[in-house]
């Protein structure tokens, strides 16, 4: 719980930092374009989507490479961490979604109020999964990465099949260009398949991360 | 804390790092863990940790230790401070992690430890000198008050006046707190005086384990004429010898008996006891090309 806690607190206070300074560099850059062209896109759904994942994945990273060791080395095992953090992915992944769709809420109001074009944004439980997927793939390549070196790479095709699952029906992205008809057929249902992908990428972040050892950096 | 070793093997790719050790610690002394570089004493350290999966047995009060919450809550190594810390935190951070995830942690004595050594508490950790950061990986080890505290060359890069501060930190806070310290360390002499016994290690292989008084009893120095210490060392283990004009002194192997003592005493030679260093220099002194 210790762990949790911590992981929580602190990565959600830092994204909730992150994604207000972005939302309002996101409008000013909105701004200044109005005043040259015409508004007929959402920036804030860009970053969310395009930009906010990698942030995510990034997290996933951090978790794994920096505070895994700080914790084992603070006599907590693998076991108590990864159980932490894969709770931790989950709420991130909300807290994370919670903030994109606050941005959406002021962004629409902006753009009501200045007669600017906007375009539909995924789901709340869409950017939820997203978000969750990419958390967690993150700290799964990350310790494939640290447990087998450049080995780690053959991890990436896995990450980036896991990744594409639950982008395919969110607005501004273009995943999956193969199966296009596949999350129409599924309907909501695919979210069911999103929802597998992150068991699936916290299965595999468990299974290499738990007898990983703690390597001596420089 | 008790702990015991059988059998343990470490291994990276090709490169054996320790070669199927077996040895007991009774516990609540401080113990040296001495080697020379890439003799195995890291690898030892992280499998008695914790920190790697151990091929053979690493036993803490009976227990196994990897991936044992109850066990892994008695230990802390600190190899350095990039174990404990990320470069970006402050000190300030180091220490709230240790206060946040360990039972045992003592945040007055880390705080009272950071003034000591010198280390401020805003400064991040990717910024500290080499010798701050080893200071920074005391505190870390003292205030956790582990049962089975581990320091690894915890001295690097510190200045004279800090080690001789971390050593008296060392002691007063083992008299107030006993438990099992290993410290592993290249300046043999200045911890010579706080180590109760000594494990060396050379190649991966347990080459010793004795209580340092012991260790120390093993050798002699002989003082004296420089042809009278030639012959009472003739046929003896000479570890090293100095000259000054016709005044000789040798470093000998091996306890003398009694009629060894007696010539000694008849050629007026003097004798007394040898450093530790000297004594693990020939213990791990290659042979033949090989250790």
């Amino acid at each position: 719980m210790k762990v949790f806690r911590h992981l929580t607190t602190t990565l959600v206070a830092y994204g909730a930092i992150v994604a207000a300074c972005v939302f309002l560099a996101v409008l000013a850059a909105t701004f200044t374009l109005s005043l040259f062209a015409d508004i007929v896109f959402s920036g804030w759904m860009m970053v969310s989507v395009q930009i906010a994942r990698w942030f995510v994945l990034w997290v996933g990273v951090y978790v794994i490479h920096n505070v895994l060791p700080i914790a084992i080395a603070h006599g907590r095992t693998r076991r108590e961490f990864l159980a932490a953090a894969t709770g931790f992915s989950a709420v991130f992944a909300v807290a994370m979604s919670v903030l994109a769709w606050l941005g959406f809420l002021v962004e629409d109001s902006v753009y009501d109020v200045m007669g600017w074009r906007n375009h539909p944004h995924g789901s709340l439980l869409a950017y939820t999964l997203m978000f969750a997927v990419w958390c967690g793939v993150g700290m799964f390549v990350t310790a494939a990465f640290d447990r087998w070196g450049y080995g780690g790479a053959l991890t990436l095709p896995v990450g980036l099949a896991l990744v594409a699952v639950p982008g395919i029906t969110m607005p501004g992205t273009d995943d999956l260009p193969v199966f296009r008809d596949a999350p129409e057929l599924l309907g909501e249902g695919w979210h069911v398949v999103s929802v597998f992908a992150w068991m699936i990428t916290m299965a595999l972040t468990w299974a290499v991360a738990r007898a990983m050892p703690v390597r001596t950096r420089t | 804390m008790r702990v015991d070793v059988q059998g343990l093997t470490v291994r990276y790719g090709s490169v054996t790092a320790v070669d199927d050790m077996s040895f007991s610690l009774s516990g609540n002394k401080i113990y040296g863990l001495l080697g020379r570089n890439g003799s195995g004493k890291t690898s030892l350290m992280s499998a008695l940790a914790g920190y790697r999966k151990p091929a053979g047995s690493v036993l803490l009060d009976g227990e196994p230790v990897f991936e044992n919450a109850a066990a892994m809550r008695q230990v802390c190594l600190v190899r350095h401070m990039s174990d404990a810390a990320g470069k970006g935190d402050k000190v300030s951070h180091v220490l709230e992690y240790g206060a946040a995830w360990r039972d045992t942690w003592d945040n007055a004595y880390a705080l009272e430890l950071t003034d000591l050594l010198g280390i401020s508490l805003k400064t991040k950790v990717g910024a500290l000198s080499l010798g701050q950061g080893s200071a920074l990986g005391v505190v870390v080890g003292l205030a956790s008050r582990s049962p089975l505290t581990m320091l690894d060359e915890s001295h690097v890069g510190m200045d004279t006046p800090t080690r001789y501060a971390f050593y008296d930190a060392l002691l007063n806070d083992f008299m107030a707190h006993p438990r099992t310290i290993i410290i592993s360390t290249h300046l043999i002499e200045e911890l010579a005086s706080l180590l109760e016994e000594v494990v060396i290690i050379d190649s991966g292989r347990l080459v010793l384990q004795e209580e340092a008084d012991v260790l120390r009893s093993r050798g002699t120095e002989v003082t004296g004429n420089a042809s009278d210490v030639d012959e009472f060392t003739l046929g003896l283990t000479v570890l090293g010898e100095k000259s000054l004009g016709r005044t000789k002194a040798a470093m000998v192997y091996g306890t003398l008996d009694d009629s060894q003592l007696i010539r000694a005493r008849q050629l007026g030679l003097e004798l007394g006891p040898i450093a530790l260093q000297d004594l693990f220099v020939h213990l791990t002194e290659p042979v033949g090309g090989k250790r």
